[in-house]
């Protein structure tokens, strides 16, 4: 090997970071907003008001006789109970364990579907962290594809990094614009450098039974019921008995459940619902901790008895719990969660100034023409990184702007959500490259400061009427929408000098004059030691 | 009180970091326009890794060892970023923000202990 490892390491980064940043830039935005995945299903459902508590034997009696009427025949129901901060009865079921999985919501108090408008709120943003909106497997192996080669591009980006310590708070905006891309890139990735190995293991080990699943296939011939069972995620379940029998109201059970666990009662499951064999489980919202273990009591279906209960984990499955738990900080109060979210955004950063900084770096000269794999990388990234909060914002905008009554209302959101993002990245293509950027920000920072006026306009609910209920949500909007358009200004501003050409020296600091005497010194100091460390 | 031992982190954590950031001649020179002296780098360094510690021993005798250690990164994560903004955009403003930072995690401690 010709080149030394700390080349090679570098050319592993940059092309491994490449082939993957766009989708990951995707995966981190969606990621982050999921931090705040209630909120924004809240939001986004301005029927509701947040706050009430709920008997969860009645919902649970609702639930069921919804699923009876609907669904006699499935082979699953799910029934989520009605929450403070989700004011719904959210029920599942399905014919078939390989789907498809059907979907209602209903008003907690009548049990009839809920009036509130159609839409997947925060939940998509959620799935699409994971799935890309794609079928739930496919969408799951790319994403787990990604996550790994990130795991190999923060490991070589650790390794090319030459100056990790003495860097570690050097973010030199002014010199050149490759210097300051760099530096941005270095500082966003390495100051959360935790968060971002943490981010990304952990969400391999989220899905690491499905990534590689020959451990358990093997050690319990097939019988992965049996793996789940032992290891205390989910209690002992029957086959169905094959003949049909009643089903046992609900509530008794569910208040039995709650006089042995002190944690909220967040799902009851049904499987073979109209079967001799009927096993109902309940499950526990997770004790507050690190570890993502949900308690669970499961009843015979048709008696009431009690059939088992998830024990105490042990220390392995205690310890993957506690990975996922780590992933999504359910655990984290409302300012760690901010710093989580931060965390997030700066993972985001890394990737987009990442991606900026390849072009960068490539420059063509101003005569030359930029070749085909250049033009693709660039249009790519303007498409991602400015093409996606355009997405959301529209998204948003939607929730607000479209008949609550309209057919496929959640469906026709997120159309619009793709429809928004492709129209950016397909428009970048007719336009200048840098005013490209400038418009595209542009154009996503006017439409992130809509959210909150046409929010106002179309539901009466504002930041000054009293209530404030979306007082948080309105100033992220806000905040998002100021954000952006910094980054439009400074995208349309004008470009320093490439590194290498003669850079002018940083405009003199306030008081500059007394230590220029100072400066030479410093200079051919630091110049000494880049050698040195060279 | 979480979100007082969380301030408590962030205010320790940024005294710090500030001090390690002043510590290297590049940005004792962003800050005072001259290069660390010796002795002053050498202080400075051993305040800074005293804060770090200092901030680990409050995040986990308060908050555990389970989530203590979490606290304790994100705490570091964010006044590092902090400190990387100041020092790309105010230079001047970090060693003042630092000194207020040192009294803010003090007035913080008694709260943080009471909860």
């Amino acid at each position: 090997m010709r080149q030394g490892f700390r080349q090679s390491m570098a050319w592993l980064h940059t092309w491994s970071g490449l082939v993957v940043g766009w989708v990951l830039f995707a995966v981190f935005v969606t990621g982050t907003a999921t931090y705040y995945r209630t909120e924004i299903t809240q939001w986004m459902r301005p029927e509701l008001q947040a706050g009430a508590t709920f008997d969860a034997g009645r919902a649970a009696d609702l639930g069921a006789d919804f699923l009876k009427a609907r669904a006699p025949d499935a082979v699953g129901w799910f029934i989520g109970l009605p929450q403070p901060d989700k004011p719904l009865i959210e029920v599942h079921w399905w014919k078939d364990l390989a789907g498809p999985f059907h979907h209602a919501l209903l008003d907690p108090a009548t049990g009839a579907p809920t009036a509130a408008r159609a839409t997947q709120g925060g939940d998509f943003l959620y799935r699409f962290h994971f799935e890309l909106n794609m079928p739930p497997l496919w969408g799951r192996w790319i994403v787990g594809i990604c996550a790994l080669i990130l795991l190999v591009s923060l490991v070589s980006g650790i390794i090319t990094h030459r100056r990790i310590f003495a860097d570690v708070f050097t973010f030199r905006r002014t010199k050149s614009a490759q210097r300051g891309w760099l530096d941005a890139h270095n500082v966003t990735g390495v100051l959360a450098l935790p968060f971002h190995l943490m981010i990304a293991y952990t969400g391999l080990v989220t899905f690491a039974l499905m990534y590689v699943p020959w451990g358990v296939t093997a050690a319990y011939k097939g019988d992965e019921i049996r793996f789940f069972v032992e290891a205390q995620l989910m209690p002992e379940v029957r086959a169905p008995a094959g003949k049909p029998g009643g089903l046992v109201s609900l509530s008794p059970l569910v208040a039995q459940a709650q006089g042995r666990v002190s944690e909220t009662l967040e799902h009851v499951a049904v499987y073979n619902p109209g079967d001799a064999a009927a096993t109902i489980v309940t499950i526990f919202e997770e004790p507050h901790g690190l570890a993502h273990l949900h308690p669970q009591i499961a009843f015979d279906g048709a008696s009431g008895a009690e059939l088992g209960a998830t024990g105490i984990a042990k220390a392995a499955t205690h310890i993957s719990a506690s990975f996922v738990g780590l992933h999504e900080a359910h655990f984290a109060g409302p300012w760690l969660k901010a710093l989580f979210f931060l965390c997030g955004l700066m993972g985001a950063a890394t990737i987009g100034t990442g991606l900026v900084l390849w072009t960068v770096a490539r420059l063509p000269k101003p005569a030359e023409r930029p070749g085909f794999g250049y033009r693709l990388v660039r249009a790519l990234n303007l498409g991602t990184v400015a093409g996606l909060p355009v997405g959301l914002a529209v998204y948003f905008l939607a929730n607000r702007l479209l008949p609550v009554g309209l057919e496929g209302r959640a469906e026709t959101e997120i159309r619009l959500f793709f429809g928004a993002w492709a129209c950016v990245a397909l428009a970048g293509l007719l336009r200048p490259h840098r005013a490209a950027w400038r418009e595209a920000f542009g154009l996503a920072s006017l439409l992130f400061l809509a959210v909150p006026l046409v929010s106002a306009a179309t539901t009466g609910q504002h930041p000054f009427d009293g209530a404030a209920r979306f007082l948080g949500f309105d100033a992220a909007m806000l905040a998002i929408g100021l954000l952006l358009a910094a980054a439009s200004y400074r995208a349309g501003a004008p470009r320093p000098r490439r590194a290498g050409a003669a850079e002018p020296r940083p405009a003199p600091r306030p008081a500059a004059h007394r230590a220029q005497a100072a400066v030479p010194q410093a200079r051919s100091a630091e110049g000494a030691e880049i050698r040195r460390r060279a | 009180m979480t979100p007082l031992v969380l301030a408590l982190n962030l205010a320790l954590s940024f005294a710090a970091l500030a001090a390690l950031a002043l510590s290297l001649d590049r940005h004792h020179r962003d800050a005072f326009l001259v290069r660390v002296p010796k002795g002053r780098a050498r202080t400075l360094r051993l305040a800074g890794w005293a804060g770090i510690t200092a901030s680990f021993a409050a995040a986990v005798s308060f908050e555990g060892w389970n989530f203590g250690p979490v606290q304790w990164i994100g705490a570091l994560t964010g006044a590092a970023l902090l400190v990387v903004a100041l020092l790309a955009y105010r230079p001047g403003w970090l060693r003042p923000a630092a000194l207020a930072a040192l009294p803010l995690a003090l007035a913080a401690l008694p709260f943080a202990l009471k909860g």
